[in-house]
């Protein structure tokens, strides 16, 4: 046996004995001391400080109730309305039956009469309640989690269920709370801080509930969930939290969401009703006029709509609903544009709902983990369409494609990616990667790592949506990509602002100095072309030349280029 | 000297003071002077006569307690019955039962 575990089977546990007169501690400590660590304590006072200094090794108080100064129901009292010490049995020895019933009903957890019994009576008495005790422990330290104090999840939703069951008349609100990017902030200031952060929440919430009969649970690492009989003003949940962590909220980049499903339907699965919080909460995940939604009429539409499009999707695939269409990129450098590349993006012709925008059904998707078949169907698609113009045309039109965090993460990627263009005969100069700068905010070191195998296999990386994520300046000299894609944000404005203009100048300027070339996307008007071709930026992509197109009216871009024999 | 004969004689119940002892003789015999020290009789019979039965009732039921646990049985049904009486507040006169409780203590005095 382990000799941890031995140790621990055979340690003695300690039993504290208050009693004021010595020869009934010396008869308990005559009884116990063959099996246990016995310590005495001779008044009220000395028991309470004993009791605080071996709070956390003390296996049982067996206390007298009659003593002068501070007599037992005192020390009763005190250690029952402690918390770190409530957790520790005492057992009563008393003469009197109404000072049993007194001090259980105070919280002792058994009695010794006196006198005594025989010892292997009081032995047993002891032994079993200790054992009670300590399997109580055990339960409650599964039933909360660690950091917060608040429950953990599957106790949280069995206990929901149980109010359920004897309270089924009272409506009830099930809310859903959670912190916009934490593992950024987690990133960006420690671990330290993030857990700070989730305490904090975690006491605001517990102080909110505690006299409205809710219960709470963390989930998920940086979510909440809240069960309460129903509020008309659930928002004060809200303000309760932020008021509370308003002093830590430096960053305005840090947001809380509150997503409510108010008077939850009782004939839904509990973790069904949930999800109808989650959604209310995820459908202001981005807006920042936002920060609290209820599930409604609408919600439910949206959600019956999404569930369609998830139930849809294998059927999709295997009836080729999906269909990848091409934007080219225009080089725009020399004194006519000629077409460079194309970006590869997925559309679905659905045979009943028609047209779907990737908007609507790639985060789906993504939350339900289909995105990587997704991803794989367009890899293949693009590979194949690259190899079928090169034979077509005899020229190659390099393709990208994109490619997530998860995707790099996957073991295999690298050879996945690269027995696909094997297959279709093209290779890697051929066909681009792009990948989103937040892939790299998690985890970066694996991500560079692999992201600098695919560059020495002869891929171009894109590092796509530049300037939404957090990238800094010396990040950015180290990471390993070909092209900086300028978020379509930067490009909206460029004509009618003067300060999107410089800044993207700024990046023009530094991506020369770390050798990178830049695409704008996003690109519609004409002023927007002439002042980022003026900027120095490389690649254009974007309406003004062309929306994405499937790939036969792809084609006569291609027949363009061939005819200006670029 | 207090041996278990002598306490047997006088009517103690030395065999179930001993089962609580796990049968040491020794340590038992080593408890049983404190059971009959003077001083707390003496006590007693003075809070009585003063009036102060609050805190006669805490040393008569403190005295019951040990004298239970270490089977003094003449002595323990004495203070007993004074314990009860205090407990009730009871108002009668206590010095018939503090006259029979040095009756009874006397014996077991001597054998210190």
């Amino acid at each position: 046996m382990n000799e941890f575990v031995e140790s621990r089977l055979h340690f003695k546990r300690k039993v504290m004995v208050v009693d004021d007169e010595e020869i009934n501690r010396k008869i308990l400590e005559k009884i116990l001391s063959p099996e246990y660590e016995v310590i005495l304590a001779e008044n009220g006072d000395e028991a309470m400080a004993l009791v605080r200094e071996n709070k956390d090794t003390l296996s049982i108080i067996l206390l007298d109730l009659l003593m002068p100064g501070t007599d037992g129901f005192s020390v009763l009292g005190m250690i029952q309305g402690d918390v770190e010490l409530k957790h520790i049995p005492v057992i009563v020895l008393t003469s009197e039956t109404t000072a049993e019933v007194q001090s259980l009903k105070m919280g002792a957890a058994d009695f010794i009469p006196k006198p005594y019994n025989v010892p292997e009576v009081i032995l047993a008495r002891i032994g079993k309640t200790i054992q009670l005790y300590e399997s109580i422990d055990i339960v409650s330290a599964t039933q909360y989690d660690e950091l917060t104090g608040l429950y953990n999840k599957d106790y949280f939703m069995e206990y929901a269920s149980v109010i359920d069951q004897y309270y089924p008349d009272t409506g009830m609100d099930a809310i859903v709370l959670d912190i916009n990017r934490f593992h950024v902030l987690n990133e960006l200031y420690g671990r330290a801080f993030g857990d700070r952060l989730l305490k904090m929440i975690g006491n605001s919430v517990r102080g909110y509930i505690m006299d409205k009969k809710g219960i709470a649970c963390r989930y998920n690492a940086d979510g909440f969930l809240v069960y309460m009989p129903h509020t008309e003003s659930p928002e004060k949940l809200f303000l309760a939290i932020t008021d509370h962590i308003s002093g830590e909220l430096n960053d305005a980049r840090m947001r809380i969401r509150m997503g409510i499903y108010p008077e939850a339907d009782k004939k839904l699965d509990l973790h069904k009703r949930f999800d109808r919080a989650l959604f209310a909460c995820n459908s202001v995940k981005g807006d920042y006029s936002r920060q609290i939604a209820c599930y409604d009429t609408e919600m439910h539409e949206q959600e019956a709509y999404n569930e369609r499009l998830a139930g849809d999707m294998e059927k999709a695939l295997g009836e080729r609903q999906f269909i990848v269409y091409y934007q080219p990129k225009f080089n725009i450098q020399g004194d006519e544009p000629y077409l460079s590349s194309a970006e590869a993006l997925i559309r679905w012709k659905h045979p009943e709902l028609g047209m779907i925008s990737p908007g609507k059904f790639i985060p789906i998707f993504e939350e339900n983990g289909m995105i990587r078949r997704l991803d794989r169907f367009v890899w293949r698609e693009a590979a194949r369409q690259v190899a079928e113009w090169k034979d077509k045309y005899g020229i190659a039109v390099p393709v990208s494609v994109n490619v997530s965090r998860v995707d790099l993460m996957k073991p295999g990627f690298v050879d996945e990616i690269t027995g696909i263009l094997k297959d279709c005969g093209i290779g890697p100069k051929e066909y681009m990667l792009e990948v989103t700068e937040s892939a790299y905010t998690e985890d970066s070191d694996r991500i560079i790592s692999i992201v600098n195998e695919l560059r020495t296999l002869g891929f171009t990386i894109e590092m796509d949506d530049f300037g939404t994520g957090y990238s800094s300046l010396n990040m950015l000299s180290s990471l390993p990509i070909d092209v900086l894609k300028l978020d379509m944000r930067f490009v909206r404005d460029i004509h009618e602002n003067e300060k999107d203009l410089r800044m993207v100048e700024l990046i023009v300027d530094i991506a020369k100095y770390l050798n990178l070339k830049v695409v704008a996307e996003g690109v519609e008007k004409k002023e927007q072309y002439a002042l980022l071709k003026d900027a120095g930026v490389h690649i254009i992509q974007g309406f003004y030349f062309s929306r994405p197109v499937p790939d036969g009216e792809f084609e006569k871009f291609i027949e363009e280029r061939k005819g200006k024999r670029v | 000297m207090i041996t278990v004969e002598k306490l047997k004689e006088l009517g103690c119940n030395t065999e179930e003071g001993l089962g609580r002892c796990f049968g040491d003789e020794s340590f038992y015999l080593s408890l049983v002077p404190g059971a009959f020290e003077k001083e707390r009789y003496e006590n007693l019979d003075r809070l009585i006569k003063e009036g102060n039965m609050g805190d006669a009732f805490e040393e008569a039921h403190a005295m019951k307690g040990v004298l239970a646990n270490l089977s003094i049985t003449p002595l323990f049904d004495v203070v007993s019955e004074i314990t009860e009486l205090l407990r009730a507040k009871a108002e009668t006169d206590y010095s018939p039962l503090i006259e029979k409780m040095w009756e009874v203590y006397t014996p077991f005095g001597e054998m210190l």
